[in-house]
């Protein structure tokens, strides 16, 4: 469950927990008064070690920690300060996500993204080696982009996402996947309270005729070019990568062997690293010499995980990305 | 003057603010189109695309000249005016009749722009009865539309018009447009060659100026019998007797006799159409010789092949004659004959003296080009007439498609365009960077306009032109000598002695001798002399290279007058001159469409530009981008393109699933947009901003 500092109390949380909540995510953000303010959160330091205390009185072990980094007037010396504050209270998982800037929000009135009192890309870039490196070095897999957790510990909800798996999602706006379709709920109430009338009326005597409407809220069935570049841009958010047998199975040998080639560059630069069936890195040179030689079928078999590195392939993940989506053999 | 600069001796006028509102979207490009319509635009034909007109369809089957009467409404009223010009268009609808050799008159009007050519040329057309007031109205407005869409310059090829003298004797007077453009004044000094007489035209408030005096130099030289014409006398402004003495001082014409006029308010029409008569020669009767035939104009259409303007110099030429063009040797029958009234009107023959038309199913205006003679397949002439020469490239450029998929398209545009455009020269080239192209020849700046234009605009391409080259000569170790317009083909400094480059002279009126000393200066320019014409009017002769004209010399020049000076230029031969080959390399590649040939003194500066404007350009990449400008090995100005660090959306769960995607797949497509240099992605615009610094820098 998401929860902010200064909104629960540990009468709240018991209850939670008795209903079978049973990890906690923490949106603390930062263990600085002024930073705090500086993102607009409407709680204060003391209301982050409050909900801290309530927590650990409640003996929640699984519990994690949001952080955003990039804020304005950061500096390294402050990020460093913020990273030691939380690994020292030892949650199981921490997220660390970047202040985005998005047009049409007051931020976006204020700053400009790269520009000061935002750091610049190079400061952002060396906040985010920062975290990786002491997350790490205090014993967190860097397991996602922006996800670090305790052995054992992953978000499991999330891992869904990420692993394009299926799943349903209730209330405003949410989200579903399921039967290779992506269906989002209204985001109104009026509609929503509408479509779920709908959907009692229909279910109980047409079954098809619900399809159909719901088929008005969803994308139609996603096409093959659609799924290959979800299945891209998000096993390429997880440390263990692209599962290219998994990815020969659904849309053929011959997409394999083209996404070899286009990460090929990437791997060459060290963004990227080709893992075999052993979990060895498969070294550049015989992976580039596979793919340039006809027989690359045998050593392309072996080579199961392309993955980023971290954090320098990371950092780009963009870049590569999008790079593969413009190799795409599929229009 | 040696032969080659007198084929270029002829003028640029740089006053594009001109208030005309038909020149309003051509103001964009780099400098005017001064030659523009020379007459007013109406009955002309667009992009020589003959213009059906009400009353005057363009094919006219021979005998049917009556029709034209009959599309002529019976006045009803006794206007005065009306009936007047009635009178007249009695006199006009027998133009097709017969005359002897020596009551024809072949003449033309020499002007410089905005001095009236187009208003007089209209009311001699009005006067005479060629056409009719209604027909002057409608056309002018259809024809305003047309040009506005097809933004390129109107021109009439030529009107024959049938004039009773105060003699009593009816006159076959013949009105031979020129074009007026530096580009084109080899296609000026044919169609002057073609006359006996020509009008000089010169505003009574503004006097003579440099275009004028050029194309009076061509008329003389073609022993033309000049009548001095002093136009727009009813203007406040106008100082008709001080304009003349100027002529006078000027060209050293007589004036004494000079017609004071006003086209506009139809002042002195009558007289000049009687001073035609009285003063310009016939032609000589010469119909017994064996057919010797002008060309003056030709344009291709797209039914009846290419159709040639011609004056018939010697013979006579009928309807399915055998006739060989003698420059370039090919044969045909004449399918179709006829002249130009201002409407195609077909004829069953045409003798010595008199100008027309005519289609013989021709594939390409490279087979009967301007200053080409037809003879008589039956009857050859001896020699060929005078003065013809194959238009020689002087303005090279790259053309290339932005989309790379328009290739064909673009070849089959050429390909077209060339139809009609013996001068247009191409050739396939490819770049790394840019794919597949052209590399295009033209006559000069102008033409390399209106060739870029017309393509973008009727051929719907998109394109990046490569900053324009002129033709380098450059000598090499083994003795030989390299014409080179491409600096990717420069020879290598090892195997070169020297290069040679074209020089123009350059001569503007005292009034914007500041403005163009100025500039000169900046560009490698030596000032020659200043000439004194009269006490108050002088020019300022500059000899410059020509490379250094092909940038932004006009614009500057434009702008840097508020759009009114003007000058002229005449090409003055090849001299050495330090010239490197400045080559642009990212990350170590050099970009093909970048390199240009500069002075050694400009290079570190124009490299230096370059190098910045890419480095501000470019995006961030994987890696580390050096930016170079070298001469050979030796690198001149570096700048680098730091690595990219950082390029990473943080958050990624359900719902945002969707729009992530979208952002990502925005980012490919951007990313299919570039064209890439070796291993570095250079974004389209980033190319053509480059490209246009370069035009300016070099």
């Amino acid at each position: 469950m998401e929860m902010d500092p200064g909104t629960f109390d540990k009468q709240t949380l018991k209850q939670f927990l008795g209903l079978g909540v049973n990890r906690v995510s923490l949106g603390v953000q930062s263990f600085n008064e002024d930073f705090l303010k500086a993102c607009g959160r409407s709680h204060g330091l003391q209301d982050v070690y409050e909900a801290l205390d309530i927590i650990t009185g409640l003996n929640v072990s699984n519990w994690s920690l949001d952080l955003i980094s990039s804020l304005p007037h950061q500096t390294l010396e402050h990020w460093e300060e913020c990273l030691r504050e939380a690994i020292g209270l030892s949650p199981a998982h921490v997220s660390v996500y970047d202040l985005q800037i998005e047009e049409g929000t007051k931020f976006g009135v204020w700053y400009k993204p790269g520009h000061h009192p935002l750091p610049d890309e190079d400061k952002s870039a060396s906040f985010y080696r920062l975290a990786s490196s002491l997350l790490r070095e205090a014993g967190y897999e860097h397991y996602e982009i922006s996800n670090y957790a305790k052995p054992g510990f992953q978000c499991r909800h999330n891992m869904v996402y990420w692993k394009n798996q299926p799943y349903y999602g209730f209330g405003l706006g949410a989200t579903s996947y399921f039967n290779g379709k992506r269906f989002s709920r209204p985001r109104k109430l009026k509609g929503y309270a509408d479509f779920v009338e709908l959907c009692i009326n229909q279910s109980s005597d047409n079954f098809s005729a619900n399809e159909e409407y719901l088929s008005f809220y969803s994308n139609t069935v996603e096409s093959v070019e659609d799924r290959v570049c979800d299945t891209i841009m998000l096993s390429l958010r997880l440390a263990s990568g692209l599962n290219l047998n998994e990815l020969s199975k659904n849309f053929g040998h011959e997409l394999r062997v083209h996404i070899c080639k286009s990460f090929l560059p990437f791997i060459n630069s060290g963004h990227a690293v080709a893992v075999d069936s052993k979990f060895k890195t498969v070294p550049p040179d015989t992976f580039s010499t596979a793919l340039s030689e006809q027989s690359a079928s045998k050593v392309l078999k072996d080579v199961i995980f392309i993955r980023l590195t971290d954090p320098d392939g990371f950092l780009l993940s963009n870049e590569i990305i999008s790079s593969l989506f413009t190799d795409l053999p599929i229009k | 003057m040696d032969i080659l600069a007198r084929i270029q001796a002829a003028s640029i006028t740089a006053p594009c603010l001109a208030p005309q509102h038909h020149h309003k979207h051509l103001q964009q490009l780099c400098f005017p189109m001064s030659t523009g319509h020379h007459f007013s635009c109406f009955y002309m034909h667009q992009n020589h695309f003959p213009v059906a007109m009400p009353g005057h369809p363009c094919r006219i089957p021979s005998g049917s000249i009556r029709c034209q009467s009959g599309a002529v409404e019976a006045p009803e009223m006794q206007d005065v005016k009306f009936s007047k010009s009635m009178l007249s268009f009695d006199m006009g609808k027998d133009r097709l009749s017969k005359v002897p050799a020596s009551q024809i008159r072949n003449f033309s009007i020499i002007a410089h722009i905005d001095h009236g050519k187009s208003t007089l040329a209209d009311k001699l057309l009005q006067v005479t009865g060629t056409v009719s007031d209604r027909e002057m109205k409608e056309q002018f407005l259809d024809n305003m539309d047309l040009e506005r869409e097809r933004g390129i310059t109107i021109k009439l090829q030529a009107a024959r018009m049938r004039y009773v003298a105060k003699d009593g004797e009816p006159y076959c007077l013949n009105l031979i447009d020129t074009p007026g453009h530096v580009d084109f004044s080899y296609e000026v000094s044919r169609s002057l060659a073609a006359c006996e007489g020509a009008l000089l035209v010169v505003d009574a408030s503004q006097g003579v100026e440099a275009q004028t005096l050029a194309n009076v130099y061509l008329a003389l030289e073609n022993n033309l019998e000049i009548i001095p014409v002093l136009n727009k006398i009813d203007l406040p402004g106008a100082d008709p007797e001080r304009v003349r003495n100027e002529i006078e001082e000027i060209v050293g014409l007589d004036c004494s006799e000079a017609i004071f006029c006003s086209a506009k308010e139809g002042i002195g029409i009558q007289e000049i159409l009687e001073s035609i008569v009285a003063k310009v020669p016939p032609p000589k009767d010469t119909s017994m010789n064996p057919l010797r035939a002008l060309i003056f104009d030709s344009y291709y259409d797209p039914y009846r092949g290419v159709i040639v303007y011609f004056r018939v110099v010697d013979g006579s030429i009928k309807i399915h004659d055998k006739i060989q063009f003698m420059a370039s040797g090919k044969e045909y029958e004449v399918d179709e004959l006829g002249v130009l009234s201002p409407g195609q009107m077909q004829v069953n023959e045409l003798f010595a003296g008199e100008v027309g038309y005519l289609a013989a199913s021709i594939r390409s205006v490279a087979d009967a080009r301007v200053g080409d003679t037809i003879t008589s397949s039956a009857n050859k002439a001896g020699m060929a007439l005078s003065g013809y020469q194959e238009a020689v490239p002087m303005v090279f450029c790259g053309l290339f498609p932005v989309d790379a998929d328009q290739f064909g398209e673009l070849r089959e545009a050429l390909e077209k365009l060339q139809l009609n455009d013996a001068a247009l020269k191409y050739e396939p080239e490819s770049s790394s960077a840019m794919g597949f192209g052209f590399r295009c020849g033209f006559l000069g700046l102008l033409h390399m306009e209106i060739v870029q234009e017309r393509l973008e605009r009727e051929y719907g391409l998109n394109l990046i032109t490569t900053a324009p080259s002129v033709v380098y000569r450059v000598q090499c170790a083994d003795n030989t000598v390299v014409e080179c317009s491409n600096p990717c083909e420069l020879p290598e400094p090892g195997k070169r002695v020297w290069i040679e480059e074209p020089f123009i002279e350059m001569i503007t009126p005292k009034e914007y001798i500041g403005t163009l000393m100025e500039l000169a200066q900046e560009r490698r320019g030596e000032f020659k002399e200043m000439k004194y014409i009269t006490e108050s009017r002088a020019s300022v002769i500059y000899i410059l290279p020509l490379a250094e004209m092909v940038g932004d010399f006009f614009d500057q020049l434009k702008s840097r007058s508020k759009g009114y000076a003007s000058m002229e230029y005449s090409l003055s031969g090849y001299r050495k001159s330090d010239l490197v080959r400045l080559d642009i390399l990212i990350n170590g590649e050099p970009m093909d469409p970048l390199a240009a040939i500069v002075h050694k003194d400009k290079a570190f500066a124009v490299g230096r530009a370059l190098t910045q404007k890419l480095k501000e350009l470019i995006p961030r990449q994987m890696f580390k981008i050096p930016i170079q400008a070298a001469i050979g090995t030796r690198v001149i100005a570096s700048e680098s393109i730091s690595a990219m660090r950082k390029d990473v959306l943080a958050k990624c769960y359900g719902g945002d699933i969707s729009r992530k995607k979208k952002l990502l797949k925005k980012q490919a497509e951007g990313k299919k947009r570039m064209k890439s240099v070796g291993r570095v992605e250079v974004p389209q615009d980033a190319f053509m901003a480059v490209l246009r610094l370069e035009k300016e820098v070099v």
